[in-house]
């Protein structure tokens, strides 16, 4: 046998040598090992956003005189010019759009590398 | 359509998705385990935990998984470094099973003598030449990908494989012929 078919035929016993494993519940107990998906973790942690939320509001509800700001505020917002009320739409529009397109581009570059 | 390895760890990236990660689990036990048996010199227990070290491991740092490699080939990278840690917590490795030799062969597939000399001649084989020969004769890995996986130069893992085939085929010499 020459160099080449001895080298061949060592490779060929060596992968024969090793025959597959059955998983034989293997991914099962590897499975329960794993820590809880970070899905709950980011549950909680839109529970307790919302809910500070809700709270700063409340406080900034009772603190501002039951809301008298919101009125007068409100009130104001009515008398200004239709197109300065188009212009502040679009330019928070805008404002929310590139804010996304940022947050995906960033993403998807995380993702690919 | 299957999903490919990189797919399923997208999902295990985006989605946290824990079957996909089972999925990949399933593909590459049996080769991430085999290769820990060999190392541990057929060790069963001790192979399979270290296998299952392996994979939390590959969960807990998925995000360190460029891409640029086999998802298989930074498999092994992580089992070989299971396998050195405890190799050093122990400082000493388990002496080959011949029972679980003599029961683990495929008498369809390769004759049970010539098995148990090509396993034997193995054990005997120094660590980082047993490691390299594994890795390329057994496993398909290219030298570049092995080099990889046991970070160490291009050129020590050419001879390592060099020097390890030549010992078994030394050893295996009478089977060969």
């Amino acid at each position: 046998m020459n160099e080449k078919n001895q080298e061949e035929w060592l490779d060929r016993r060596l992968r024969e040598a090793v025959p597959y494993i059955e998983d034989d519940g293997f991914t099962a107990r590897v499975l329960r090992k794993l820590p809880p998906a970070k899905l709950r973790d980011q549950s909680l942690r839109s529970i307790i956003l919302i809910g500070l939320t809700a709270l700063g509001s409340a406080l900034a509800y009772v603190l501002s005189d039951g809301g008298r700001f919101v009125v007068i505020e409100m009130s104001r917002l009515a008398t200004i010019p239709t197109l300065w009320l188009f212009a502040v739409a679009l330019g928070s529009g805008i404002l929310v759009m590139t804010g996304g397109l940022i947050a995906s581009i960033s993403k998807t570059a995380d993702l690919q590398s | 359509m299957e999903l490919t390895d990189a797919d399923l760890v997208t999902r295990v990236l985006v989605d946290d998705d824990q079957h996909a990660f089972g999925e990949l689990v399933r593909r590459h036990q049996s080769s991430v385990r085999g290769l820990l048996r060999q190392l541990a010199r057929t060790d069963i227990a001790l192979a399979d935990d270290l296998a299952q070290e392996t994979f939390l491991r590959a969960y807990k740092h998925i995000r360190s998984f460029r891409g640029e490699a086999r998802f298989s080939t930074w498999l092994y990278r992580i089992a070989y470094n299971c396998f050195r840690e405890h190799a050093r917590r122990r400082k000493e490795f388990v002496g080959i099973d011949e029972e679980q030799l003599q029961s683990e062969p495929d008498p369809h597939v390769v004759d049970p003598g010539l098995r148990h000399d090509l396993m034997h001649a193995l054990s005997l084989l120094p660590l980082h030449e047993r490691t390299a020969v594994l890795l390329c004769c057994q496993n398909g890995l290219s030298h570049e990908e092995a080099a990889r996986v046991l970070d160490i130069p291009l050129g020590t893992v050419k001879t390592n494989v060099l020097r390890g085939r030549e010992k078994l085929k030394r050893t295996l010499a009478a089977w060969a012929n």
